[in-house]
Order: structure tokens, then sequence, then C-alpha cells
């Protein structure tokens, strides 16, 4: 660590925040500035690593120099580095709205000084898990982004929260228990535990028990329909920056690893994705009208992503078993798009909370107050996640359509397009109150509620909006060191 | 191939299903969690049968008495909540009972057409044993081949109890059952025995069964023996130091991790000459966090000065 | 028939079970435990993917990983078990 060229910038993207979150555990007076700043070399850590790959291709460091399969390597291709940046950029900007929501005049001492280890942890655990290449290594993480995760639900310690959070943490322990026995078929089968052995496998009945038992694992952490029910709960009852990073980010890291997975290990069957596509149609629907129904802005918020889960799997399958090998970066783009405009959405609905006073859809424009700023913030955000040009999001349901209509698969065209039309019904509900000034009576206090915390979610929404005119270079880089191709 | 003891495995196996069956369906909690526990010690005497007896060390301290120690303080706890709220429609039941037997089903078959004792990475270990600086394969593997899933299960124990006391807060709590007069004197003789077998556990890891966390394990044992007997409660004050333990074995682990890379060794690569030392230091003070961390997660909250249930809810 | 077999069967049956009560058990404590006993099940695959028939000795990895899954189970039952105390503490008050 002494000398620049000698960094592994691999394992500093891991450690960095695993630092952070110790020190800013142990000196608790000290922990937003200590947590801000690991955040920071976190990120400074990811854009070296973006560098590096981009000049040299996909990383490798076999930590303790044995190599896989005897110990772990960590690796970072084109895809990992995507998702890396990801998370730290929407991290650092959460990170800067966390200042704003957990200030002494919001939040309990309490809630300060635990936001940081807790968000640290979550950070450590994400980016190991992009790293990672070996199954039982992703477990561990896993486990260390549930607990940390769990902890931020709980975080506002209302019964709600507790409540939803409780949930949340059976689902999710549930959920890495089937993914750990998933991962004693693959070492009874293959006698080792890297992405490697599981890429030269041959099939085997052992190896598609491993696969369903993973992917049921996986798709009840990212909360696919049916097994959404913990998140509307998880999401809406966090305190907002901590709604940010779940919605943002931890349902991400479980689609990631079911991407990973699937590519890997190719699913057996075309009615299997078939099933997940018609899964994630599902998700569309029902979470489409629960959003309809929702009376509380974070609850919609809530429902919206597992709308966004559903199109998320509807990519996947766009273009069946054969279009597998394409469609990734369908589903890498979406997840792209979604983290960064739902970190932004989350931040803006708890800011308008915050500001208003209260976050009933009904009564929001009969508040004095206009939190003006955040109301647009969130109208951006919605744009993306609709998916209207230029956003990101637009990009990523182009390159779905393209795929299915290439594979003349209209079902899922279709479905789609019933998502977009759910998506502008739900977020209208939202934005025409935003735009409604005949219900109060009393002047309306325009220019109330403006604040500089108000920033980190434009940015992020604005950023969702301008990086789908970068959707081709990100396309690109993600390609660097083929996540999918032969090479592990 | 001696068969009166498959005929004992057989009968081992089933014992263990018919316990796990009988921990879900007894209607006691109490029955409950001691059903688990014995539970948890048979599956402990089937992995002794299956030639691991780290494992088995670990599950009857950890998995088994550890958590029975945290369950049953849960119950002293909650035991004013009615044992069921509200019951399940008899359809779900059956339905999921349905879907468990076919889950079951198709993974015993996937199992039964696997054949066992595939060569795994026990000759890969074997072959660099000599390099890993300690004499117990599992040692080994735990902290030099894949140490940094140690480190990170140390990370999640670290996790664990950042949470447990961000959770609890603020609120005077049923006070936590208290041992009597005879075991009190009990613990205070116990202590130092067990201090010493913690200590020994930890040692005899580099060379044999037992290890960091094992050793930590049977130290939180005192940890638990401590609280009970209100021989020790924690304080306010003592919260720097409770941080302090928790975070110790992460921080040597990962600083250990880091500073050993540099002059063309990478992260985790021990120096060949050092390694021994290096994996010393670092299970004591995994076994001290171990310790340490264990303890907190049985007593639960944080020890505050000022109660501020008020600001809850 | 070997141990290995029995033992695996018996692992995956605990996994079956523990999988029934974490869907259908209600009461806080008995799904806690219902997920311990999935993890127990996984643990028992594991060994019996490490087991040779002795004298050969077995497979140290799979040891390792176990012992891992043991520490981070406990992890996660105490937050769960926390979070269960909380619960009853708030909704107790409440209810008052």
């Amino acid at each position: 660590m002494t000398e620049l060229p000698t960094i592994d910038w691999p394992t500093a993207v891991v450690f960095a925040p695993l630092a952070g979150a110790i020190l800013a555990f142990a000196w608790p007076r000290r922990a937003a500035a200590l947590g801000l700043a690991s955040v920071l070399v976190t990120a400074g850590a990811v854009a070296a690593l973006a560098l590096q790959v981009l000049a040299e291709g996909a990383v490798l460091t076999r930590l303790g120099n044995w190599g896989a399969p005897l110990g772990i390597d960590l690796r970072a291709d084109g895809l990992s580095t995507v998702l890396l940046a990801m998370t730290v950029g929407v991290g650092a900007f959460v990170s800067l709205g966390a200042l704003d929501s957990y200030a002494p005049a919001r939040a309990d001492d309490r809630t300060r000084r635990y936001f940081w280890p807790l968000w640290l942890l979550l950070l450590t655990g994400l980016n190991g898990a992009f790293l990672s290449t070996d199954v039982f290594n992703l477990y561990v993480m896993l486990e260390v982004i549930a607990l940390a995760a769990v902890g931020l639900t709980v975080l506002g310690g209302g019964r709600a929260a507790v409540r939803a959070g409780l949930d949340y943490m059976y689902a999710s322990i549930l959920g890495a228990l089937l993914f750990l026995m998933g991962v004693g078929f693959v070492y009874l089968e293959l006698g080792r535990l890297d992405f490697a052995g599981l890429i030269a496998a041959e099939p085997a009945p052992a190896l598609t028990a491993a696969l369903a038992l993973m992917i049921a694992g996986l798709l009840l952490k990212t909360a696919l329909f049916p097994l959404h029910f913990w998140l509307p709960g998880a999401h809406a009852n966090a305190t907002a920056p901590a709604s940010a990073l779940l919605s943002g980010l931890v349902v991400k890291v479980s689609l990631y690893v079911f991407l990973r997975l699937t590519q890997y290990m190719p699913l057996p069957d075309e009615l299997l994705v078939t099933l997940i596509g018609a899964l994630g149609a599902g998700a569309i629907l029902w979470g489409g009208i629960q959003a309809l129904r929702a009376e509380r802005l974070k609850l919609l918020v809530a429902w919206s992503t597992v709308v966004q889960i559903g199109l998320i799997f509807v990519a996947f399958a766009r273009a069946g078993q054969v279009g597998l090998a394409e469609s990734w970066k369908a589903v890498a783009l979406l997840i792209l798009a979604h983290a960064v405009a739902k970190a932004g959405m989350f931040l803006a609905a708890g800011r308008i909370k915050d500001e208003v006073g209260h976050d009933r859809i009904a009564d929001l424009d009969r508040s004095p107050i206009r939190p003006t700023l955040a109301q647009f913030t969130f109208a951006l955000a919605a744009i993306s996640l609709i998916g209207l040009p230029p956003s990101l999001g637009f990009a990523g349901k182009w390159v779905l359509m393209e795929g299915a209509m290439a594979a003349g698969y209209w079902h899922w065209v279709g479905v789609t397009m019933i998502g977009t039309l759910f998506s502008v019904a739900y977020f209208s509900r939202v934005l025409a109150s935003f735009l409604r000034f005949d219900r109060m009576r009393s002047p309306v206090a325009e220019h109330q509620g403006w604040a500089l915390a108000d920033a980190a979610p434009l940015i992020l929404a604005l950023s969702a909006l301008g990086l789908g005119l970068a959707a081709a270079p990100i396309l690109a880089f993600m390609e660097i060191g083929y996540p999918f191709g032969a090479t592990p | 191939m001696v068969e009166p003891l498959l005929l004992f495995d057989a009968l081992l196996g089933l014992a263990i299903a018919a316990l796990a069956v009988a921990v879900l369906t007894v209607h006691d909690r109490f029955a409950m969690i001691v059903l688990f526990i014995v539970f948890g010690l048979m599956s402990a005497l089937a992995w002794v049968r299956l030639s691991a007896p780290d494992v088995a060390l670990a599950e009857a301290a950890i998995g088994t008495g550890l958590t029975g120690a945290l369950l049953l303080t849960t119950l002293h706890h909650i035991r004013a909540a009615p044992a069921a709220p509200v019951p399940v429609p008899g359809g779900v039941v059956v339905a999921n009972l349905g879907l468990c037997a076919l889950i079951f089903g198709g993974l015993a078959f996937a199992f039964l057409l696997t054949p066992l004792q595939a060569p795994g990475l026990a000759p890969a270990v074997a072959q660099n044993m000599a390099a890993s600086g300690v004499g117990h394969p599992v040692t080994a593997v735990l902290l030099n081949f894949r140490a940094y899933d140690t480190l990170m299960e140390v990370v999640v124990l670290l996790a664990a109890i950042v949470a447990v006391w961000m959770v609890e807060r603020g609120t005077v709590q049923a006070p936590a059952p208290v041992l009597g007069e005879i075991y009190r004197g009990f613990s205070r003789l116990a202590l130092p025995a067990i201090v010493v077998i913690g200590s020994y556990l930890l040692w005899v890891g580099a060379q044999a069964p037992g290890g960091a966390f094992q050793g930590g394990a049977v130290l939180a044992a005192v940890g638990l023996l401590l609280l009970l007997g209100r021989l020790y409660r924690p304080q306010p004050a003592h919260r720097p130091f409770a941080r302090a333990g928790f975070v110790l074995g992460t921080a040597v682990f990962a600083g250990v991790a880091l500073l050993v890379a540099g002059g063309g060794r990478l992260p985790f690569e021990y120096p060949a000459a050092h390694a021994k030392t290096l994996i010393l230091l670092i299970e004591g003070m995994v076994t001290i966090s171990i310790a340490v961390t264990l303890a907190a997660l049985f007593h639960g909250r944080e020890p505050e000065a000022v109660p501020v249930s008020e600001k809850s809810e | 028939m070997t141990s290995g077999l029995i033992f695996g069967l018996t692992g995956i049956a605990v996994f079956a079970i523990g999988l029934f009560g974490a869907l259908v058990m209600v009461e806080p404590l008995r799904r806690v435990l219902a997920l311990k006993l999935c993890s127990v099940g996984a643990g028992f695959l594991l060994v019996v993917g490490a087991w040779r028939e002795p004298p050969e000795a077995p497979d140290p990895v799979p040891h390792a990983l176990v012992i891992t899954g043991i520490v981070v189970m406990i992890s996660a039952t105490a937050v769960a078990l926390a979070l269960i105390r909380r619960l009853h503490m708030l909704e107790r008050d409440t209810d008052d």
C-alpha cells in the first residue's frame, strides 16, 4: 500500500468500505465524516479499476496467490466494473442525501451513528459480490448484504419498519439458504466452487438441482412475482436513504448473480425461460395494479420496483433460450437504469415527505408547502422509469424490444408496452397532484422546501436521463473481458 | 463396511429427521427449543460419524449451544406473546406439504444419481499443506486457502452485532434470567476451566480439530456465564471497549491480508517464513472478537446511559 | 448403502422439513428454527460431499465451508431474534 502501482484495485474496492465500516463503528461521533470519506475512497478505487479494465481488459486477482479452485479469485470484467461504478456512484449521492436526511434536526443520534457502519458493510458486500468468482463466496457475500440491508430497513425503528424488516429477514435468509443448498450440490458433483468449474461442467442431475435451488433463492431475494411479498413493506417503511439503497442497489445484486449463473449454467429448457418471462409479466401486471391502488407515495415507488424487476426478467426472456447470450445486455442496461432512477426517486420522495410532513398521495396537493425541486426530480426519475427517450430506461427498453422483435416474440413486446402504460398511469397519479394548485385556499408557499439536500436526488435523476445518451459506450465497456464468452 | 455401524447410522438419520419434525410440531415453545438442542447434538454426532470432528465441534458449540441460549433468552423476553397468533388455513399447509415433498423427491433423486467420493479439492489441499503454515487441513483452508471467505464470515458477525445494537434500542427490557446461587457458585468454579479449554482449542487448531471458531465459542460461554451470574453487568462506559472487541478480529485480519501484499506478493499471500505466526495472530484476534461478539449477541441491546423509549415509533 | 448415502438423504429430508416450516409457520421463533433446520440440512450435504470411505481422509474444504456457514447462521439468527424481541416490545407497548 506504499507505492501507487502496487495497489491491487479489486482488493481495494472491497477493503476500502470495510475499513470505513470498522472506523465508523468504532468512532460513532465521527461516523458521518469517516463514512463519507470511505465512500469517496471507494469511488476512487472503482475509477482506478475501471481505467485498468479499459486499458488491459478483465482484471484477475488470485487472493493468497493460490488460484482457483483451491483459493478464491476476484475478477473484474466490463460488466462487473459497470455495476461497481453504478453501486458506488449511486451510493455516493445517497450518502450525500443521508447527510441531510439524518441531520440532527430530523433524526436521532442513534439513527445517524448506525446508518454509516451498516451502509458501508452493505457496500463491502455489494462490491464483493460483483467481483466474486466462487459460488460459496457469493453465499457469504449475500449474507453480509442481507444482514446490513435488514439493519438499514429497520433504521427508523417504528413498528411497521420492524415488522417489514423481520419479513425481509426471513425471506432473505431463506433465499440465501436455498442458494447454499445449491452450492452443496455443486460441490457434490464438481468438487470445486469456482465459475471456471461451472463453465466446464457437463450437464448432470446434481447441477440441475443446484441451478434450481440457486435460482429459487435468488428470485426470492430479488423479489420476482410471486416471491415479492416482502419487498413493498420493507422498501416503503424504511427511511428514504435506506429505501434508495435497498431498492436501487440491494435487489440488483441477486439479479446480477442470476445473470452470471444462467450464462455459466444454461437453463436446460426453453420452457423455463418462458416461465421466468411469464413471472416477469405477472410482476408487471400485479405490481402495476398495486401501484395504482397505493395510498402512499413511498409505497407506490416500492411497487414500481416490483414492476421494474418484472420488466428486467421479461428482458431476460426476450429472445428465448437461443437469445440468452445477447439478452444480458438489455438486462444490464435496465438494472443500471433502474438503480440510478429509483435511488433518485426514493430520495426525492423522502424529501417531499420531509417537507410536506406526510406522503399521502391524495393530499399532496393540499399542502401549503410545495417542494418543487423534489417534485421536479421525482418527475425526471419517472421519465426514466417509464422509459421515455433519451433516458437510460429508454435505451434498456429499446434493446429489449429489438431482441424480442428480431426473435418474433411479440408477446414480450406486448407485455413491455402494457408495463409502460401502467407506469405512465401510476406515476401520473403523483405527477398530476404536483401540477394542481386549485385545491389550496391559502396562498401556496411556492419557494419553501428547497434545500441543498435536493441536489443529490436531482443529480441522480438527471444522470438517469442523460446516461441514455451514453448507452452505446456503456454497452461497449460492459463487453470488455467477454463477460459471457468462453474464458471466465 | 461394518453392518452394525450402518444400522446405527440409519437409526441416527431417522432420529434426526424425526426430531426436525418434532421441533416444528411440538406445541410448547420451551420443549421446541429443547428438542432443537437435541436435534443439533444428534446432527453433530452424525458429522462425527462422517469423520468431520471440526464441524461437529462447531455445530455443537455455536450452532446448538449458543443458538439454544439465544433462543431461550428470547423466549424469556417474549413469553407473554401468544404461542400461535393466527392459524394457517389447512389448504395452504397441504399445498406446501406437497411442494416440499416434491422438492425432497427431486433433490433425493438428483443426490442418488450423483456418484459420491469425487476427488474434490482434497488432493490440492494436501499438495499445498506444507506451504500453508499450519498442520491441520481444515485450519489451512479456513485461514489460508480460503481466508477471504473467513474474513467475510467475521464481517457477517460484525454486521450482526451492529444490527442487533441498532435494533434493540432505548427500552428497559424484562430482566434477563438470573442463575441461582448454586449455579453462580458453579460458574465461579467453571469459568477458569472453560477459559483453559477455549484457549486450548484455539492453540490445538493449528494441528488437530479445533480452532478460532470453536475456541471463540467456548470463550463466549464464559461471557454468558458472567452475564447470567451477574458477575459482569454491561455499562454504557464499557461501550468503546466492546466496539473495539467487535472490530478487532476483522481489523487485524484485513490489516494482515493487506500488509503482506507488496513486493510481488498478493493480498492474503503470507510470506512463507511468517505464515505460521501471522495465522496464529489472526486466529487469536479473531477468537477474541468471536467470543466478545457472541456474548454481546446473547446480551442483546446496547447498554445505554439514557433510555429514549419515547422517541421510537 | 454407505454412511454418506444415509446422511445425505437425512440432510435433504431435514432441509425439506425446514423449508416447509419456513413457508407455513407463523410463530416467530419457530420460523427461525425452521431456517436453522434448512442450514443444518445444507451442512449435511456438504459434509457428505467431503466424506470418504474410511480409512481415507475426508476433503477438508467442505468442512471449512460448513464451519463458515454455522457462524453465518448464528449471526443471522441473532439479528432475527433481536427483531422478534423488539417487535414484541413495540406491540406490547401499543396494546396497553
